[in-house]
């Protein structure tokens, strides 16, 4: 059943007092999709969470899951279940019978619930741990419980509040293949809340960055990247150069006065910034190519071309970050892939020419 | 001088035991070995102790009518405990879901009547509870509510009433305590795997606050089993309860020996008490860990 939605929020808004923690949130998440939101610490993301999972009311708004209205139901009759961000494991019970649980809850048969802790255990890879208690496993391990005990009650959609979180760095990037490829193999919906850019680009079919409780941009992973709509989406995913500029025109093409009277064309102004209003140009280090002043660079109507001084390099094995003062007193941060070991090609304060093309500079209001 | 201290911590924590170290030995220890030493000797005549080594005494121990007043004493004491949880249990509860503003105020409530001297406060619980002149069967039978003086006063219903006054903040604080350590994310965890309200209670609040209620059952069992001067006042002056009996044996049959054989076997039944509680914790903590 494709386009079948599991999970519609239809201008949901979240009040705590005088804080709108969640603004007017409409969403649409069709069956199967991994969605994540996305967004900086206070922006929302657990609270919408929460609506969904019914431990909050919202306060205005309508949430449907599976195609029914929820209204007030409480949590325990919702089809979804969580996984909380420190797991929220029952200490007190062993694996067994906290995979067990929500099976036992609703009164599924004993040999039932057998069977399918055993085979919950093994999709996580946990066979022979069932009689430990949480605080006996690592880290990792608990997570992967966290997720059989939700997993086995086989829920339309999955809600993930940073689960993740607590894990070190390589555990981390582990669980995030296995996660994904777990959730590929149950086919259900993930509703995954993270902070981490990185984490929602590799994993999710679609990403919902939010800001102050409001969706600034949807898509899929590579629209946010490559073409963020504002200037707090292209800030908060990845690095990125900004550098002030005029409008000169928006059609047929886009051009833009940088400081200095350079004028470079643009692929893309933000809708309804007009002609002669100051604006900001994003450009991400790894589009910037450099130039020695014998090369011989891109020209034509959708080059730009910078001159510039080698300000800074920083090595950082992959890349080497060079930091790049424009003549026109601006500096940009260029990163270039290190193909090469034995040579370094730039000095401090060289003369570089410094070139991207049109289609990766994006202009946004200020 | 300094220097041998320095060298050496574990005289320096010695050291730093001592003062408590002695005060407990002179106060506490040796007192408590002339209770068990006197329970094995005679009489004195007016007091005291004749120093003729006899068993007698915890013989006595065992007759009929002492024996039934420590049953009894047994009785009111498991009562008050249970009073004690059941009506300190949801207080407890209701106290930590309040914002952490109100929890302080209520702990400070909670606190308030310790404030005052217990003699006094169960004194007046007497003039509330008396027979004839007492506030409630005043009230009441002017209002024409009832023709006969309720038997408030003078029974074990007053005494575990007045016990379950006395000790029901004791028996609240390591409730809450435990209730308020309990992670609210578990709840929710719970409920989210499809547990109504009554099953989150059972399945989890209930077994993980469970310390908590042991310690405050604890702590209200012990010293309401040795109480002595609740039943005195609200017993109507008969000597109701074991802690009666011993403290009559020393102030009026002058029977030193028989008081200190009664508080020997009263201490050896609260350490029993006390061991199963240690047991039942540390099994628990055994348990998580192993
Ligand atoms: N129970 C509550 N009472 C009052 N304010 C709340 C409550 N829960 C959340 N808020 C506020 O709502 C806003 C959004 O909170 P939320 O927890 O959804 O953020 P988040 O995006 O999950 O952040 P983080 O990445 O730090 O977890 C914040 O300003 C927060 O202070
Ligand atoms: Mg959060």
């Amino acid at each position: 059943m494709p386009n079948t939605i599991a999970v519609e929020l239809r201008d949901v808004v979240k009040a705590f007092g005088s804080v709108v923690a969640v603004d007017n949130l409409s969403l649409s998440i069709p069956d199967g999709e991994f969605f994540s939101l996305l967004g900086p610490s206070g922006c929302g993301k657990t609270t919408t969470l929460r609506m969904i999972a019914g431990f909050e009311m919202p306060t205005s708004g309508e949430i449907d899951i599976a195609g029914e209205a929820q209204g007030y139901r409480p949590a325990h009759r919702r089809p979804v279940n969580t996984v909380f961000q420190h797991y929220a494991l029952f200490p007190h019970m062993t694996v067994y019978d906290n995979v067990a649980f929500g099976l036992q809850m609703q009164k599924v048969d004993k040999s039932a619930i057998a069977r399918r802790v055993a085979e919950s255990l093994d999709l996580v890879q946990l066979n022979g741990m069932d009689k430990r208690r949480p605080k006996q496993l690592s880290g990792g391990q608990q997570q992967r419980v966290a997720l059989a005990r939700a997993l086995i009650n086989r829920p339309k959609v999955l809600l993930l509040d940073e689960p993740l979180g607590a894990l070190d760095l390589k555990l981390r990037k582990e669980m995030q293949v296995e996660l994904k490829t777990l959730q590929q193999e149950v086919g259900i919906t993930f509703i995954y809340v993270t902070h981490d850019q990185e984490e929602a680009l590799t994993m999710s079919d679609r990403i919902a960055v939010m800001d102050q409780g409001r969706v600034q941009q949807l898509g899929v992973p590579e629209d946010i990247y490559e073409r963020p709509v504002s200037r707090f989406v292209a800030d908060f995913i990845g690095e990125t150069n900004f550098l002030h500029c005029m409008v000169m025109q928006t059609a047929p093409r886009g051009e833009v006065e940088l400081a200095g009277g350079i004028r470079v064309p643009v692929s893309w102004i933000r809708e309804g910034i007009s002609p002669g209003s100051q604006a900001l140009l994003s450009l991400r280090p790894e589009k910037i190519n450099l130039f020695e002043l014998s090369d011989t660079y891109p020209t034509g109507p959708d080059s730009a071309v910078v001159h510039g001084h080698v300000e800074r390099l920083v090595y950082v094995g992959t890349d080497t970050h060079h930091t790049i003062k424009l003549d026109n007193g601006a500096t940009v941060i260029a990163r270039v892939q290190n193909f090469h070991v034995e040579e370094e090609p730039w000095e401090i304060g060289e003369e570089v020419i410094v070139q991207w093309d049109a289609a990766h500079a994006r202009v946004f209001r200020e | 001088m300094e220097q041998t201290l320095r060298r050496n911590p574990a005289l320096r924590a010695w050291l730093l035991i001592a003062p408590a170290g002695l005060f407990l030995l002179i106060f506490f220890i040796l007192p408590l070995f002339i209770v068990i030493i006197y329970g094995f000797l005679e009489r004195g005549t007016y007091g005291g102790v004749v120093w003729q080594f006899t068993a007698e005494n915890f013989s006595r121990v065992f007759d009929s009518l002492y024996f039934s007043t420590f049953l009894r004493s047994l009785y009111i004491a498991v009562l008050t405990t249970l009073f004690c949880i059941l009506v300190g249990y949801p207080l407890a509860y209701f106290m930590t879901s309040r914002p952490p503003r109100q929890r302080n105020l209520l702990l400070l409530l909670l606190m308030i009547p310790f404030w005052t001297n217990f003699l006094i406060r169960t004194y007046a619980w007497l003039t509330l509870l008396r027979t004839n002149t007492g506030l409630i069967n005043v009230t009441l039978m002017n209002l024409g509510i009832i023709k006969e003086p309720l038997p408030l006063f003078g029974n074990d219903f007053a005494i575990v009433l007045g016990l379950v006054y006395g000790w029901l903040p004791v028996a609240v604080l390591p409730m809450y305590a435990s209730l308020d350590r309990l992670d609210r994310s578990l709840v929710e965890a719970a409920r989210d795997l499809y547990a109504s309200g009554g099953q989150v209670f059972r399945r989890v609040i209930w077994p993980l606050s469970l310390p908590g209620v042991v310690a405050g059952s604890m702590l209200v069992f012990i010293p309401s089993l040795g109480a002595f001067v609740t039943p005195a006042i609200l017993g109507g002056g008969k000597s109701l309860m074991i802690g009666n009996v011993i403290s009559n044996q020393f102030l009026a049959a002058h029977d030193w020996p028989f008081g200190s054989a009664l508080s020997t076997l009263m201490m050896v039944i609260m350490l029993f008490a006390t061991l199963l509680y240690f047991r039942s914790t540390a099994l628990k903590a055994k348990e998580e860990r192993a």
